[in-house]
């Protein structure tokens, strides 16, 4: 009955290669048993910049999490982000043939397959085909139209595509450490997968993922993803900001972030200031409060208003009713949900790992969403590995429930 | 990729930088926050409070058993049985590296003790030693500056290059207005300046790449001291201003500097639009004050620096003249002998010695007795005020003694700090706006 099987989600991210391990169970309750960190020094804004440190990296993180959840792990579904990944909308249509204008799968397949016949850029390569609805004879919101009788079928999917090199990249790394790498999930994605409730993909949430070098951001409605996006700013930003501006290294410049930061301005933080003088880099310095809180708030505040912008752009923004949800380390900052709440002029909140159990710390960190979302990601791919083919309509399944569609 | 590699071959070199004493580690974490990439770093010091201090580098306590995690207060034979106790480890620390940086403040004990040994322990195992050391400002007191010198001429024995920065050429340079927080924040800068400007050179992916071999075969065994000069030109000719930056910078003395030097390497970096004639202008206006030098010129393209970056290292090879007759010695009988050099009695009283100057080489060469050895201020005996008023009476008098030559600051640019988290990533460019510059400056936020 109990036949669980082990997924393993590896975030090669800016400040922190984190890997966590799930044991998966049969019904798909993702229970996490283990987790493995390593500081991570040779990644910028998402991507690699320097392998030999990233696979040493990567390497300390696997045997930690080997060791805490007792395991030996072979296989891990990656996580990508980068500036140079791409979240858009297409469409496929196809007419039915059959003589009787019934819908079979056959139409379904091929609708499918004209979706994904996009016209990329020749060095990108897309990396996830999200079914969304399908249209059938122009009536909206056909979530299975097999049966259905229809002169035209249409199938509007999200695709998320990326630098075919760039993407490679962490791939061959892994590769290289002997692990087999079982698929890769924009970042985005799986920090989404594993925050949201079916009821609020329903009515309508974005997640914001503040990492140390990417921003990533997902919006869902009614059910499915509706739009995908990075930007290549983040944490490291507002230390870069804060050590420009304050004149203090950046290592110093992050730990006035993590002990003094804050979204917003305090009013009252222009009398105040901090004391470095016990600081024996640079001693008897004082740091302006309102300057650090300044600095700050004109760097959150305009990725937050960048995002805004593109979601508007998209026409998405009166489709969240569930407001906004914070995850990655950026969201420890203080007042970022009232930040948030300011920008978008919609709820605001912190997510919660809610979907899964396991070990609390990696459920109530917000850093930890994304390599728990890639082992829900790897959860829903694992439905459709070949000994469970006898359901039939793989891919079908593959779409359908992997992004909210139907459980 | 390469591990631990005992003689160099290619590659990356394995760097370790290790910060000795209360200076030392100051320095060394500022290093290891603010880069070089890929570099090691080490804290040692025989005092618990200094070590507790760290964040950033591999913390080790000397002398466990003496003085257990309290510093020495300046005694200098307390600091030698400390650090010698501590050889094995010490040993350990410096194996399997290609090049290691010994850094530390003179005058106290454990940093003036313990930089001679890790650097003999160092070029025993086969690595290229750099020294970089502070010495003490004037009104430190005789003592202080005597066991500084004694300390400097060891390091430099022991080591291929020491870049040395005395912080009273800061009081110099600035004047007597100088905080004293202010005059250490600027000797530490141009410390940290001749790490940096040396591993930038080695390290940075270039056009014409500086390898550890030219630094080797520029410095190796020839005991010399150095310094490094590291500016930026912006602007319609940048070459010309950092050029003119180059010369104006108290550690080229004039140009002095350049013409003294034995071996002189120059590494520029300047974007995609780094040109020969560029290169050229800086290269030759270094020829034409040092003419028969050995010159090895490096650059490194890409990056997206609008400046134009120079970094020059002078290695000034000391003079034989200047010798003390025991330098002879051979490096590896240096090695066991350099911790029972008595060095307190042997040199002049600070007000007639001279090792102020970048590069010049005084302080061993002429001997005196003297008799009073007040005891060393530690940094928290003298309280801040006493401190600013010792500053200004040497400030004083230093200006009495060199008036002629009052040379202005160069502050150290900070982009070093600011943009180096972003340097080895494409920009940021969305809709045009370059998102890495930071955003209260592009909304032209003023901070008063
Ligand atoms: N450039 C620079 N010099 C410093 C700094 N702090 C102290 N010094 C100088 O370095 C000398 C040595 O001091 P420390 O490094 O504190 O001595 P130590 O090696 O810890 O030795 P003990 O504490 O006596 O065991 C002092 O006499 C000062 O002149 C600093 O931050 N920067
Ligand atoms: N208390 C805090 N206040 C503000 N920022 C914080 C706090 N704690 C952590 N951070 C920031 O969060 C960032 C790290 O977040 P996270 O671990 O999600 O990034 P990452 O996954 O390594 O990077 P990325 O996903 O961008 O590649 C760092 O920039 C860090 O400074
Ligand atoms: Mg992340
Ligand atoms: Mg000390």
């Amino acid at each position: 009955m109990s036949d669980t099987q082990i997924i393993v989600g590896l975030e090669i991210g800016t400040s922190k290669v984190c890997v966590a391990v799930g044991e998966v169970s049969d019904n798909q309750v993702v229970n996490i048993i283990g987790l493995g960190q390593s500081k991570s020094r040779g990644v910028r804004k998402g991507e690699i910049v320097d392998a030999s440190l990233v696979e040493e990296d990567v390497r300390n993180a696997i045997v930690e999490a080997e060791h805490m959840a007792d395991v030996e792990i072979r296989s891990v579904f990656l996580g990508v982000s980068g500036s140079h990944m791409r979240g858009f909308n297409n469409t496929g249509v196809h007419p039915v043939v059959s003589a009787d204008r019934e819908i079979t799968d056959a139409d379904i397949q091929d609708v499918i397959k004209n979706a994904k016949a996009i016209n990329l850029p020749s060095d990108h390569s897309v990396v996830h085909v999200i079914r969304q609805h399908f249209r059938v004879d122009g009536q909206d919101g056909v979530l299975n139209p097999e049966g259905m009788l229809g002169a035209k079928i249409e199938v509007d999917v999200h695709v998320v595509s990326g630098r075919y090199n760039r993407l490679q990249n962490p791939i061959r790394l892994v590769s290289g450490l002997h692990l087999e790498v079982d698929n890769i999930a924009f970042n985005g994605l799986a920090s989404s997968l594993a925050l949201l409730s079916t009821e609020q993909k329903e009515l309508g949430t974005l997640v914001i993922d503040l990492g140390a070098g990417t921003t990533e951001y997902a919006i869902y409605s009614a059910g499915v993803i509706k739009h995908t996006g990075v930007l290549a700013v983040g944490g490291d930003h507002v230390s870069n900001d804060l050590a420009y501006g304050l004149k203090v290294p950046l290592g110093r410049a992050e730990q006035l972030k993590i002990d003094h930061g804050s979204a917003i301005i305090d009013p009252e933080a222009n009398n105040r200031s901090v004391d470095l003088s016990t600081d024996s880099v640079i001693p008897g310095k004082k740091i302006n409060l309102g300057h650090l809180q300044m600095i700050m708030s004109m760097r959150l505040q305009e990725t937050f208003e960048l995002i805004a912008k593109d979601i508007e752009q998209a026409g998405l923004i009166d489709y969240l009713r569930a407001g906004v949800v914070l995850c990655g380390g950026g969201a420890r900052t203080p007042y970022i949900t009232r930040l948030a709440r300011d920008v978008f002029n919609l709820p605001a909140a912190i997510g919660r790992s809610s979907t899964v159990s396991g070990i609390k710390n990696a459920l109530d960190e917000p850093e930890f969403a994304t390599p728990v979302g890639l082992i829900k990601f790897g959860a829903f791919q694992s439905q459709t590995t070949p000994r469970r083919e006898g359901f039939g309509r793989v891919i079908r399944k593959q779409f359908a429930s992997l992004f909210g569609g139907k459980k | 990729m390469t591990e631990n590699q005992k003689t160099f071959s290619g590659g990356e070199p394995v760097i370790r930088l290790i910060g000795l004493g209360e200076t030392g580690v100051k320095l060394v974490e500022t290093l290891a926050m603010i880069g070089p990439e890929g570099v090691e770093s080490h804290s040692l010091d025989t005092d618990n409070r200094s070590l507790s201090r760290c964040h950033q580098s591999k913390t080790l306590l000397l002398g466990q058993a003496i003085p257990c995690g309290l510093g020495t207060g300046g005694d200098v034979a307390l600091a030698r049985a400390a650090v010698e106790s501590d050889r094995d480890r010490l040993a350990k620390l410096v194996e399997g590296a290609n090049l290691v940086f010994v850094i530390a403040g003179m005058g106290g004990g454990t940093g003036t003790r313990a930089a001679s040994l890790v650097a003999c322990l160092a070029k025993e195992s086969g690595a290229l030693v750099v020294g970089v050391a502070a010495t003490p400002f004037d009104c430190e007191g005789t003592r202080r500056c005597n066991q500084a010198t004694g300390g400097l001429r060891d390091l430099k024995q022991a080591s291929d290059v020491v870049f040395h920065f005395s912080n009273q050429d800061v009081v110099q340079m600035t004047g007597a207005d100088t905080s004293l927080n202010n005059a250490l924040e600027i000797a530490n800068r141009h410390l940290c300046e001749s790490v940096l400007g040396v591993s930038r050179m080695l390290l940075e992916p270039g056009l014409l790449n500086v390898s550890f071999g030219d630094l080797q075969s520029a410095v190796q065994g020839r005991q010399s001291l150095g310094s490094v000069i590291h500016v930026e030109g912006s602007g319609e000719d940048r070459a010309a201003t950092a050029v003119e930056k180059m010369l104006a910078h108290p550690a080229a003395r004039g140009g002095e500097a350049l013409q003294e030097a034995s071996a002189i390497l120059v590494h520029l970096s300047g974007g995609e639009q780094l040109s020969l004639a560029e290169m050229n202008k800086v290269t030759e206006e270094i020829k034409q004050h040092a003419s028969a030098v050995d010159l090895v010129v490096g650059a490194s393209g890409p990056g997206r620096d609008e400046a134009l970056q120079v970094t020059v290292v002078i290695a000034h090879q000391v003079k034989l003249t200047e010798v003390e007759p025991d330098l002879s010695a051979s490096i590896e009988s240096q090695s066991s002998e350099v911790a029972n050099v008595s060095f307190t009695e042997t040199f002049m009283p600070s007000g007639e010695t001279s090792y102020v100057g970048l590069g010049e080489d005084s302080g061993g060469s002429r001997r005196g007795g003297f008799a009073y050895t007040p005891p060393a201020p530690t940094s928290e005996a003298i309280t801040p005020e006493l401190k600013d008023s010792l500053i200004e009476a040497a400030a004083r008098q230093e200006s009495d003694r060199k008036k002629r030559k009052k040379i202005t600051q160069e502050m150290l640019p900070l982009e070093i700090v600011s943009k180096g988290r972003f340097e080895k990533s494409e920009p940021t460019i969305h809709k045009g706006e370059d998102l890495d510059q930071p955003t209260y400056i592009r909304r032209g936020m003023v901070l008063n």
